[in-house]
């Protein structure tokens, strides 16, 4: 289609005129600096976040599955879509012919309204039917390769820490142990606000929501450590509400498992330490040295036992009641191990 | 060109009259005028929040501010944008419009309309008072779930006045709805059937259908939850019997509606901007028009893709995936003709098209983020993280604001007589587009690396604290790009070109009287024989069959 006898119409001014060039180099600067900033932490060679993390259970080998065809279907349709934008917009551009030349009276095409209604149905239905097939394979157990009965653990979302109850009566905090290679199944609900349980590389987030229990299965590929912190804005630690998933060889676990339930019965375990470092840290500090929260430092409070247990049952102003409804094993492991903070006053 | 006679400068609608007669106005285009300048007002503010929340997330560990007044920006900037900025200006824009558009004189019920106008403004003023109540603003984010929201969670008065703040805004809108589904409905000019509505005007009409039906259940929710928290009711509260995902259904069969409320009227200025500047009729009207029906219609099945996390039952998640799959179709066809129109056009890119022809090109990838959303179990790993916030920023930023700013350079001219300039309207589009691109497409990544949204800060350095800083300095070229447009606004009212009665040569009844229009828009409307009423007369003036 030419347009050469087209009269030019519209005067163009297209000179580098001194401003111009000043801001054609600063583009220039900005855009290198940009490239060197990404290309100092490119260097560092972790993951820039191009696909989902790990996957380090086939629950989340078969997301990723569904993450990259849906890169390649849609990363077709940008192309063509952007393309035929670029191409039309390019190809058609005004090129000083007159502003008020109309283009020809093109209504529409039936045809190729079905056409471009038809195809993407095909395609929305191709990825429905990829989705269904690898579903039961996400929510559910990988049974092919199942070595031995489930674990199932119990997994309570609060302000702003997670608890992890074993059917053996072992509580943990904020660190999961699991046995790698070993179907897991987590129980997962709230005693407070709306959370919701994540750790990317092993599976996809379930809300902790209360009055409610969501099941998830994992089942992790190696032993390592998986990290993640909670999906769900829940007030205002949400940030630091982190979890971590410790996937430790069978025999590993099983020995500290039982060796856990013994030394959590007796008392004399490091619950109350994880207790402390879980829920109050996150606030008070490791050392209860104070950050967000009051330094809790020598504090009289300290030498109340029963006093600690209501506040930790029914919480104060802007501290969450972190407490409730603890097993008597895990408030007296925290209520020993607070009393080592009892006389330090920290000097101020 | 046979329009009536220029009036009297003196008359015309910004220089005429003084402080009080704007207060007590009933004309449409006043009240539009009101609306769109408020919700630019507010626009501001909600991104000066966004800035300053982009400031806090720069760096990993910093403190520009507190948790705590972090917690109070982000329910503050999405509240903001929601029912302060995009709701009310597209109702700006089509009170304005709509009876231009139609060939009316006004809105069906101008008295009523506005009611809204101030409900509107009152509802902002709440909001925005509400930072200085005790406690500060609400912290519970703009769709605020209970228990977080319940009073054993969130005691300050910030959460009872943010309710207080969307029921006045709800109000405004719904009355607004009645009134454009009244107007459409009875005060069409002589011949302009359904078919020959201008697909703005059938934006506006589902639009409004979906604001009667979506937001009264809203003001339900919301109810109920103040309810909770004043009188002791325990709806929303698990620990007393009741249930929080009860909330989460009733919020998102609000929001999802919700989402095209604030699309398709965007949709309905592409489809009014592109024809023009291609110098070609819209590809499909028909194809269009119902695509805009089809999307409201599925709009109100697919609410719970937004909680694919919360444990429905599987049969319900697959329900839902089709649905939001479905709706992927009518969005796709309408970008498939906008696309078409410009085929073998004669494509002026001033700037209203840059932003029409942008929003296609930026709302596309919002769209397909949404096909990655909608399949659920993937949905499982990026919903709730960053990735969903650039999906949203993609459709609400892309989509609606890149179209409304199409709007403001292409009515701008009727609205107040003079262009906008083009040479700062292009800096501003192009800040623009470099700015949205830098901001939100390495939040992909973010979500893809575990960056949930609404954390205050975060303790990752390498690439989360790289993409962070790409995207804060994003959003600082969007604020020079909106510096640019206010900027722009200001000089236009000084040293602006004037506009005739129709500077773009267009299609629509709007471009028919002055501009600005008198009060009463029209002295009499053509008969309207096509979607193309004025480019109609101007050919059977040129076939001299009409004398002016």
């Amino acid at each position: 289609m030419g347009h050469q006898g087209l009269a030019r119409l519209a005067p163009r001014r297209r000179n580098a005129t001194p401003g111009k060039i000043v801001r054609r180099t600063g583009a220039l600067v900005f855009v290198a600096l940009l490239g060197l900033v990404l290309a100092h932490v490119a260097l560092a060679g972790d993951p820039a976040g191009l696909s989902p993390r790990g996957p380090d259970s086939p629950q989340a080998a078969k997301i990723e599955g569904i993450y990259w065809l849906l890169i390649a279907i849609t990363g077709g349709i940008f192309v063509l879509v952007e393309g035929a934008l670029i191409l039309f917009v390019f190809r058609f551009r005004n090129r000083g012919r007159s502003r008020t030349l109309e283009g020809p009276e093109i209504h529409g095409a039936t045809r190729l309204e079905l056409i471009w209604t038809a195809i993407p149905v095909v395609i929305l239905a191709a990825i429905v039917a990829f989705v269904l097939v690898k579903l039961p394979g996400i929510n559910s157990a990988d049974s092919a390769k199942a070595a031995g009965p489930p674990l199932i653990v119990k997994v309570e979302g609060r302000q702003f820490y997670w608890n992890f109850l074993y059917p053996n009566g072992v509580i943990q905090v904020e660190r999961m142990r699991v046995p790698a290679n070993r179907d897991v199944k987590l129980l997962i609900n709230s005693e407070d606000v709306d959370h919701s349980w994540w750790i990317p590389a092993l599976q996809g987030k379930f809300d902790a929501i209360p009055g409610k229990t969501n099941h998830l299965w994992f089942r992790a590929d190696r032993r390592g450590t998986f990290e993640g912190q909670c999906g769900e804005f829940c007030g205002y630690e949400h940030p630091h509400m982190v979890a971590a998933v410790q996937a430790v060889p069978s025999s590993d676990f099983q020995s500290w498992y039982d060796r856990e339930a013994r030394a959590q019965a007796s008392g004399t375990s490091d619950l109350g330490k994880m207790t402390f470092d879980g829920a109050c840290a996150t606030c008070h500090g490791f050392h209860a040295q104070g950050a967000f929260g009051p330094d809790l430092r020598g504090n009289p409070i300290l030498q109340q036992p029963a006093a600690i247990k209501t506040l930790l049952q029914n919480g104060r102003n802007k501290m969450p009641a972190v407490g409730k409804g603890w097993s008597s094993r895990q408030m007296n492991a925290l209520l020993a191990y607070v009393k080592r903070f009892a006389g330090s006053s920290g000097g101020g | 060109m046979a329009v009536r006679v220029a009036p009297d400068p003196a008359s015309t609608i910004v220089s005429r009259g003084r402080f009080s007669s704007w207060l007590a106005t009933v004309d449409h285009k006043r009240i539009g005028i009101m609306y769109i300048l408020t919700s630019l007002f507010f626009f501001v503010a909600g991104g000066i929040i966004a800035l300053l929340m982009r400031s806090q997330l720069a760096r990993p560990n910093e403190h520009v501010f507190t948790r705590d007044t972090y917690d109070q920006m982000f329910t503050m900037h999405g509240t903001t944008m929601i029912f302060l900025v995009v709701v009310p200006v597209f109702a700006g824009l089509a009170n304005y419009l709509v009876p231009l558009m139609i060939g009316a004189r006004d809105m069906a019920f101008p008295r009523l309309n506005a009611l809204s106008y101030w409900f509107y403004l009152l509802g902002g003023i709440v909001l925005y008072a509400s930072w200085f109540s005790g406690g500060g603003a609400a912290r519970a984010g703009w769709y605020s779930y209970p228990p977080l929201s319940e009073h054993a969670f969130e005691p300050g008065k910030g959460q009872d006045l943010w309710i207080l703040a969307i029921h006045l805004t709800t109000i405004s809108s719904i009355l607004g709805a009645i009134n454009f589904i009244v107007t459409i409905h009875n005060l069409r000019a002589p011949g302009m059937s359904w078919m020959r509505l201008p697909l703005f005007v059938w934006s506006i009409y589902v639009y409004s259908v979906l604001i009667l039906i979506a937001l009264t259940e809203l003001a339900g929710a919301l109810t109920l939850l103040l309810l909770d928290r004043k009188a002791g009711t325990h709806f929303f509260l698990p620990s007393k019997g009741g249930s929080a995902v009860l909330y989460q259904h009733m919020f998102w069969f609000f929001g999802h509606p919700e989402v095209y409320i604030m699309v398709l009227p965007a949709f309905g200025i592409l489809s009014e901007v592109i024809p023009v500047f291609s110098r070609k009729p819209i590809f499909g009207y028909k194809a269009i028009a119902f695509s805009t029906v089809a999307i409201g219609f599925y709009s109100m099945l697919v609410w719970a893709h937004h909680m694919f996390s919360v444990g429905l039952p599987t049969g319900l998640n697959i329900f839902f995936m089709l649905s939001s799959m479905t709706i992927a179709v009518p969005t796709g066809i309408k970008i498939f003709n906008w696309i078409a129109t410009t085929w073998r056009g004669n494509v002026i890119l001033d700037t209203a098209m840059l932003f029409a022809l942008g929003a296609v090109g930026v709302f596309t990838i919002g769209g397909l983020s949404g096909i990655f959303l909608a399949a659920f179990p993937f949905d499982w790993q990026v919903t709730d993280t960053y990735f969903v916030v650039a999906h949203m920023h993609y459709v609400l930023f892309g989509g609606s604001a890149f179209a409304l700013f199409a709007a403001f350079y292409y009515w701008w001219p009727k609205m107040f007589g003079r262009f906008l300039d083009e040479r700062l309207g292009k800096v501003n589009f192009w800040l623009y587009f470099i700015g949205i691109n830098l901001t939100f497409f390495p939040q992909h990544f973010l979500g893809l690396l575990g960056m949930p949204r609404r954390v205050w800060t975060y303790n990752h350095h390498g690439w989360w604290a790289a993409w962070n800083l790409v995207s804060t300095i994003g959003a600082f070229v969007m604020a020079f790009g909106t510096l640019v447009f206010l900027i722009n606004v200001v000089r236009t009212t000084r040293v602006g070109r004037r506009a005739g009665h129709d500077p773009w040569v267009a299609d629509t009844l709007e471009w028919y009287t002055t501009s600005p229009p008198p009060a009463y828009n029209f002295d009499k409307v053509p008969y309207v024989t096509s979607a193309r009423p004025l480019r109609d007369l101007r050919r059977r003036l040129q076939e001299g069959s009409v004398h002016a």
